[in-house]
């Protein structure tokens, strides 16, 4: 149930310190769950996506992640330095249809803190739960390592309950993907990522 | 519980709100937290529709189905008229996952408890119960049986590692007697139950 009360806290939350208040304060949280996972350490991407696979890394927490293997992300010398990550189904979808079942529909705030975050800070939340998560995922990252370099996480696409998409312009040219492959991808998954070593120099960087 | 139409929660979610609890607390304090979860389980009841029943059955019947407010959350099994007992606290998942994946709960859920326990009354073992009792106090106004509101008091509650908090011994025998369970009977649910509670007319 605190899944459900979480929105009513928001919309008391929205109240006294604005929706900005609300992005800030998720992505504080963010930090704070992130800096509480603890560092993993891999030895190179096939062990870092088998654990993915078995749901044993820090990113797993958010549920069933699959490593898109066919999608590799390399560097300057044809080097794998990443991989694309993708979840079927996005973590707040079980929330929203319990609101729906229990209270009759999602509150407004929801969308209010989304839209305050894709004005001021990212376009790619169509959530508030997304303003968390991206935060964390970015932090998570920074603890992990594969073959001994820490990752950096781009969100790259979501697709919301209600079907709308959105496919951040500013991640995909950080790491070179088209817009369409991901726009294929979203007619699978709810929620695509990209990991990649911090600090690789991508093909087509100047 | 109609488990097809009210799908599980995803934990994290429930992870993230205890992390943003903990975040409101260290800005709030204990007692600003405690406010805050008293007013969210009192928004979440007021945005749940009222209900009418015609008659004490009926009314059985649809919190044993999963079907009134008050059963939404959580499974209810009335143990008799006015004796409800809920078997697995809709907590535990989230609490589970968070000792798993995050570590040990922060201490500041129990502050809470215990600020609600001498505000309030003495029944909370974690700060989750102020939500649990607050909802089911708010959500038992806003349901009519026979034409009478309904008054939740709670009786026990016992946390997923067994701690229990009782309702205060002086009142405890009177609880009871309305709630037509002994002493006996009450240490029987508690061994295998979350919550035992007590409803009836206002």
């Amino acid at each position: 149930m605190l899944d459900v009360a979480l929105a009513s806290l928001i919309e008391d939350m929205i109240e006294k310190a604005g929706a900005d208040g609300v992005v800030e304060f998720w992505q504080r949280v963010g930090d704070k769950l992130a800096g509480r996972m603890g560092k993993e350490a891999y030895l190179g991407w096939t062990s870092f996506n088998v654990a993915v696979r078995e749901g044993r890394t820090a990113f797993s927490i958010e549920g069933e992640v699959t490593p898109l293997t066919d999608m590799a992300i390399t560097d300057v010398d044809g080097d794998v330095v990443g991989y694309l990550y993708a979840m079927r189904q996005c973590c707040y979808i079980p929330t929203i249809l319990r609101t729906r079942y229990s209270v009759g529909q999602m509150s407004p705030a929801d969308r209010a803190v989304a839209e305050e975050y894709n004005e001021n800070v990212h376009n790619i939340a169509v959530c508030n739960f997304c303003v968390f998560h991206e935060r964390f995922r970015e932090e998570i990252a920074k603890n992990v390592t594969v073959s001994g370099n820490p990752l950096a996480c781009y969100l790259l696409a979501t697709r919301g309950w209600s079907g709308e998409t959105k496919i951040s312009a500013q991640n995909l040219a950080k790491i070179n993907i088209n817009e369409e492959h991901v726009r294929a991808l979203l007619r699978n998954y709810e929620c695509v990522y990209a990991l990649v070593m911090r600090g690789a120099r991508l093909k087509g960087e100047s | 519980m109609p488990e097809a139409r009210f799908p599980e929660s995803n934990p994290f979610v429930e992870i993230a709100t205890h992390l943003f609890l903990e975040d409101l607390a260290a800005k709030v304090g204990v007692h600003g937290l405690n406010n805050y979860l008293v007013s969210l389980a009192k928004n979440l009841a007021a945005s749940m529709p009222l209900e009418e029943y015609g008659g004490w059955d009926e009314f059985l019947a649809a919190l044993r189905d999963g079907l009134s407010i008050l059963s939404t959350f959580e499974e209810v099994r009335p143990v008799t008229d006015r004796c409800m007992a809920t078997p697995r606290s809709p907590f535990e998942r989230g609490w589970r996952e968070y000792a798993k994946r995050v570590g040990a709960f922060s201490p500041v859920h129990r502050e809470a408890a215990v600020t609600y326990n001498l505000k309030v009354r003495p029944i909370a073992v974690t700060s989750l119960h102020i939500v649990l009792h607050t909802f089911r106090e708010a959500a038992a106004t806003r349901v009519r049986v026979g034409g009478k509101a309904l008054r939740y008091t709670p009786i026990a509650t016992v946390w997923v590692d067994g701690e229990r908090q009782v309702a205060a011994d002086k009142d405890l025998d009177e609880l009871l007697r309305r709630s037509g369970i002994s002493r006996t009977k009450l240490g029987m649910l508690l061994r295998a139950h979350a919550d035992v509670w007590l409803l009836e007319p206002a």
